[in-house]
């Protein structure tokens, strides 16, 4: 093979559509089916939370009776190394409520792998941060839904949104990546503005949002959440002149699509990665019930597989179409259903 | 040159693909690429890197010294790789 430009074939270039296409990105040029094993791992490590969200995608509050033991996380932490898989994502729950957090952290990082941190910051103290520091993580995702304590804390049922300040001021202190996460709603949705803007005087590092996804809680409770479209409208014209503002300063990520139109994507072209549910459950995807594995009685690599073929399973497809048709439907997704491995 | 902090670099059957972490965007390259790449993370030099590739493939070594440096360049652009430690961020 020749690298010559003789017959102006040039090394391959890099690849990429672009930062709001990041997913999609997965699949440019191949096809998920052909990737060894995940490129992300999206974990909830527990259950258990000291609050009570009314856009709780996970419903949670207490422990599940059958969560992974700190052995049984461990173990599917040491086969996420094996695997070399990248990146993962630790949520709850809220995570610094599970007992062995630091020492599924620390086996993370210690295997190079690159971690994130989406937790509700009430229990970031200074000590906390500078543990979380010492981890050299790719980042901590705090969760701010208002640039006022009554917007956020009426939303984040037991929440104190100045808890949740302190948090993201102990974090940009140590030097820890902080990132802000903003679930607009019909509570919260004016505040955009503003909340950008503190996020940035803070010194935060980015600042996540997109359409609140209608799964879990939030399918409950959508018609008391659910912005209307002149609401998102206004929204969107705020996020798109705050993240031209912002440019060079700090990241203004959102994503513009809803969850029935990522589904509907997601049929087309799953993506290169797994959702693993405290109990050690791997879904399918969030917004479905789908249960395409259990680590607690087979290998990661294995429920890889599963979930490759999962994506073929008629059952599967013929349910995301009834969703795609009748939203109402998200509400099932924490109902979960185990699909036969073998089909 | 190093990658820079968060990136990281995994072999497919189709390429190699350059995750950084950071931005969460994902690249796909092809087997010279990954080459490259794989030279980069042994902490190889652009000499280092052209000549190891003028002994691998037939071609004119000044044409791929041109290719390698574009590729490079790229490379850094993106925020893949940076020319010393201290670069990271």
């Amino acid at each position: 093979m020749s690298i010559a430009v003789e017959d102006n074939n040039k090394l391959s270039r890099l690849t990429n559509p672009g930062p709001d296409e990041q997913l999609r990105a997965i699949l440019e040029g191949s096809s998920f089916d052909d990737y060894n094993s995940p490129l992300f791992i999206a974990w909830q490590i527990n259950s258990a939370c000291n609050l009570g969200c009314l856009h709780c995608c996970e419903e949670a509050g207490h422990s599940m009776p059958d969560e992974m033991t700190k052995e049984q996380a461990l173990d599917f932490c040491r086969q996420i190394a094996e695997l070399n898989i990248p990146y993962m994502a630790i949520s709850g729950g809220e995570p610094l409520l599970c007992p062995y957090i630091f020492d599924v952290c620390k086996f993370i990082r210690e295997n190079n792998i690159s971690l994130k941190i989406e937790t509700n910051g009430e229990f970031i103290d200074e000590k906390v941060a500078g543990q979380l520091a010492e981890l050299k993580l790719r980042s901590v995702q705090v969760s701010l839904d208002g640039a006022t304590a009554a917007a956020h804390e009426r939303l984040r049922v037991a929440g104190d949104w100045k808890k949740a300040i302190e948090a993201c001021e102990h974090l940009v202190n140590y030097g820890v990546n902080t990132e802000i996460v903003f679930v607009p709603t019909k509570f919260n949705i004016h505040e955009i503005g503003d909340a950008i803007d503190m996020a940035y005087s803070m010194g935060a590092y980015g600042f996540y949002t997109g359409k609140t996804m209608r799964i879990g809680r939030a399918a409950k409770n959508w018609d008391i959440l659910c912005p209307s479209e002149e609401e998102y409208e206004k929204f969107f014209d705020v996020l798109q002149k705050k993240t031209a503002a912002y440019e060079g300063k700090m990241k203004v990520y959102y994503y513009p699509y809803d969850v029935i139109e990522e589904l509907k994507y997601r049929l087309e072209a799953p993506s290169a990665s797994l959702l693993v549910v405290p109990n050690g459950k791997v879904k399918l995807i969030g917004p479905l019930p789908f249960i395409c594995g259990d680590l607690k009685k087979e290998s990661l690599s294995r429920i890889w597989e599963n979930y490759k073929k999962a994506w073929q399973n008629p059952e599967v497809i013929e349910f995301t179409r009834k969703v795609i048709a009748d939203p109402k439907l998200l509400a099932e997704s924490n109902n979960w259903r185990e699909l036969n491995s073998e089909s | 040159m190093n990658f820079t902090e968060h990136t990281k670099i995994r072999k497919e059957k189709f390429g190699t693909v350059v995750f950084d972490t950071l931005t969460e965007k994902i690249f796909i390259t092809d087997q010279i690429g990954g080459q490259i790449l794989q030279l980069i993370e042994q902490g190889k030099d652009l000499p280092e890197i052209v000549s190891t590739l003028g002994n691998s493939y037939e071609g004119d070594m000044k044409n791929i010294e041109k290719d390698v440096v574009e590729f490079t360049e790229q490379l850094k652009s993106s925020n893949i790789i940076c020319e010393s430690v201290q670069e990271q961020v």
